[in-house]
């Protein structure tokens, strides 16, 4: 890959933060070679771009996306130059949190902005990003807030006693310090973080408003602009090494809402055997072309519930890397099933991509749920609730299995076929 | 202010009838004050059963009182017909763009719309500048079937936010978009398409001749409400909500089996007594050790220098110092 290339020989940079990193990781490999100081070497090749990481499978360049939860469950993060393409939920509650969260790990990490939206003002879409927060007396309240009840279970176990000491089992992911950070979703970004920061809007109405005619509303139109903008923010502002004196690099997050909804004039979800139905096709092939040739990386929220064919959306998903599909159980009869009670929705992490390498980088946790708390958006694993009721007759635990046999084999409990076997 | 009137989940708004008379007017206004507070695009799906003008006219009614400018796109009746029923204040305030008459402009070229629906739709985007308006698109199907799907959607949501900040302009000031659609006449993605740039949407449906308005509110960021309200229109286009006619009981599926209590009749005792509950707090279990040693088995590293003999007697063993072996005449 070209970013990868141009971002030196990958191993000798950022030794520390991988050793940071890796005490909260599950391998405890640490990457030896000579220390890297910006100082001493002032050679482009070692320099390492603010918010970013190398991961530590294949050395890829990685950067957050903004929930360390998700970036979890993706391999480390988002690799640059790659486009991570979100399914929306029914009702668009959801997805706009992720794309949010995304947005302001930019801010937060100084890399620049571009930001397309047909439905909102990019200027509106900036001012609604959710706060970062700076010190760390926020994660101590979170897991305090989580579990409460972590401190009585400090004192004393009584036959247990030799495991007071270890650290009891998370269910969500273990926050890895300087990659990502911490947000607070009830509040507003700060305004001169938003100053201080490069963005670029794109707001089609105000693109296209000059000729409003049947024939300009062409499918490609919207997109075709689009990809000029891209492109001409990519090449002016070198983040595809057009402009080598440059002093110091920086990454482009790319962040477009809503495509293939009508609003931008491509009608992939009003009929089924729609004339152009490659325009969206041809304009994620294109862009993809443009990320791997730059130092960016992309989200990009799409309509998959009202795509009315079902090719379209294969087609979407393969010229895409990485896809995640939101799931919410509003409105669906998810919603009063007991086994759902804690989560708002459920996560399909439809796709992952498989970069210079022979093997997926999978999670083996297939079934993941959030949950949308006043404060932040978490992702876990889904767990069923335990069997608690006193009276637990034969015909409930039958449900229960029923139910829990649709979910993936990597469910916290063993669900066999229709006969549940009582010992 | 209209009062809060959403109810979260689908749940059914029962009226009595003697509670509904009392506070008839009260929630008379509620319904459509609630309907026309929201602003943004609002979806009225009628279907043959249950037709969906008179609510629309309803609605209209509403906001000339209110004092609003309301601009009509007639497309499928005529101007006489929609003004029908209206008395003449309200029809005064009414600006009728007629497309019904001559949609395609065969009589009079190069008059007062000449482009078509497209070049209507935008003169409407054009001419509501200043102050709240509705505009009440008389059938959004006419024009779904005139022009392209993208194009229309494009352009109701230009219409629909033409308050630009959303956050700044308070709520009259709001420009409403009222649309009529059928929903039997078209499939699924138009529908789909129209429902999620709508902000409110209301599918009319009934039983026995009494009609209901499904609410469906979508506010952005926040989760949807649904409600459904039982109304029937007045002559005069006034609305009056009814109580909820009576469904037939269905016969209750399962008959409430008396739950079984497991634990009577056990060959073994599941409940402890209190004496039998404190013998077994103070048993002493095998690898319980002292507090001192368990921390010193928990903190290897710390007794390093010297090494420690931990020494617990056991209620067993005999503290005496006597050696047992002297009488032993070895």
């Amino acid at each position: 890959m070209a970013a990868a290339g141009t971002c030196g020989t990958g191993t000798r940079s950022t030794g520390s933060m991988v050793a940071a990193a890796s005490t909260n990781n599950v391998t405890s490999f640490q990457r030896r070679g000579p220390r890297a100081s910006g100082a001493d070497s002032g050679c482009s090749r070692l320099v390492s771009i603010a918010g970013t990481r190398r991961s530590v499978r294949n050395g890829q360049l990685l950067v957050s996306t903004g929930l360390p939860a998700l970036d979890q469950f993706l391999g480390g993060g988002l690799a640059v130059g790659t486009l991570l393409l979100i399914e929306e939920d029914k009702y668009n509650i959801y997805s706009p949190l992720l794309f949010n969260y995304f947005l302001a790990e930019g801010i937060a990490s100084g890399h620049a902005l571009l930001v397309a939206s047909a439905k909102e003002d990019p200027a509106d879409i900036l001012q609604k990003l959710p706060a970062p927060l700076i010190d760390h007396s926020y994660k101590k309240e979170c897991d305090e807030d989580i579990c409460g009840h972590k401190m009585e279970s400090d004192i004393k176990m009584k036959i247990a006693w030799r495991y007071q000491l270890f650290p009891k089992m998370e269910g969500g992911p273990v926050l890895s310090s300087g990659f990502g950070h911490d947000y607070d979703i009830s509040k507003r970004i700060p305004q001169e973080l938003i100053e201080t920061s490069k963005w670029h809007g794109f707001f089609l109405p105000e693109k296209i408003s000059s000729t409003f005619n049947v024939e300009s509303c062409s499918l490609t139109s919207g997109y075709m602009k689009l990809l000029q903008f891209i492109q001409n923010i990519i090449y002016e502002e070198g983040f595809d090494g057009s402009n080598p004196q440059k002093k110091q690099k920086n990454i482009l997050r790319i962040g477009i809402q809503n495509l293939g909804s009508p609003l931008w004039g491509d009608d992939i979800c009003c009929a089924e055997n729609c004339d152009a139905s490659h325009s969206v096709t041809k304009f994620l092939y294109i862009l993809r072309a443009l990320l791997r040739t730059s130092l960016s990386a992309c989200i990009i929220t799409v309509p998959t519930h009202l795509i009315q064919n079902k090719a379209v959306i294969a087609r979407v998903t393969n010229l895409s890397d990485t896809v995640v599909g939101l799931e919410s159980f509003i409105g669906s009869e998810k919603e009063t099933n007991p086994l759902y009670k804690d989560y708002h929705g459920l996560i399909h992490i439809r796709q992952i991509p498989r970069l210079n390498n022979l093997i997926y980088d999978i999670s083996d946790v297939k079934d993941l749920a959030f949950k949308l708390k006043k404060k932040l958006f978490t992702i876990e694993r889904l767990h069923l609730p335990p069997d608690l009721s006193d009276t637990v007759s034969r015909s409930s635990k039958q449900d229960l299995a029923e139910s829990a046999k649709l979910l993936g084999p990597g469910c916290g409990m063993t669900a066999g076929g229709k006969k549940h076997l009582d010992f | 202010m209209p009062r809060p009137f959403h109810v979260k989940g689908a749940g059914q708004w029962t009226v009595t009838p003697s509670e509904g008379v009392r506070k008839g007017t009260g929630r008379v206004l509620g319904m459509l004050e609630s309907l026309l507070a929201v602003g943004g695009l609002m979806l009225l799906r009628d279907s043959v059963e249950w037709e969906g003008r008179s609510l629309l006219k309803a609605l209209v009614k509403k906001s000339a009182l209110c004092g609003e400018q309301v601009h009509v796109l007639g497309c499928e009746v005529s101007e006489e017909e929609f003004r029908e029923g209206f008395d003449s204040n309200i029809n005064s305030r009414l600006v009728y763009h007629d497309l019904f008459r001559d949609p395609l402009s065969w009589s009079k070229p190069g008059k007062a719309l000449p482009g078509g629906p497209l070049e209507a739709l935008r003169a409407l985007d054009k001419r509501t500048v200043s102050g709240p308006a509705t505009i009440a698109l008389d059938s959004l199907s006419w024009l779904l079937h005139h022009l392209p799907c993208p194009t229309l959607c494009q352009t109701l949501h230009a219409l629909s936010r033409q308050d630009s900040c959303p956050g700044d302009t308070p709520p009259g000031e709001q420009v409403r978009v009222l649309g009529l659609l059928h929903e039997e006449l078209h499939g699924p993605g138009p529908l789909g398409a129209l429902s999620s740039l709508a902000q409110t949407e209301v599918t009319l449906s009934g039983t026995m001749g009494q009609a209901s308005a499904h609410i469906l509110c979508r506010r952005p960021r926040q989760r949807p409400t649904h409600q459904t309200q039982w109304f029937s229109i007045l002559p005069d286009f006034s609305l009056e909500l009814q109580a909820e006619p009576p469904l037939e009981s269905q016969p209750r599926s399962d008959p409430h089996t008396p739950s079984v209590d497991p634990t009577t009749h056990l060959t073994f005792n599941l409940h402890l007594s209190k004496k039998e509950r404190e013998a077994k707090d103070s048993l002493t279990l095998p690898f319980q050790f002292s507090s001192e040693k368990q921390q010193a088995l928990l903190r290897p590293g710390l007794g390093q220098a010297t090494s420690h003999i931990f020494y617990e007697p056991d209620a067993y063993d005999d503290l005496d110092q006597e050696d047992p072996d002297d009488d032993l005449d070895v």
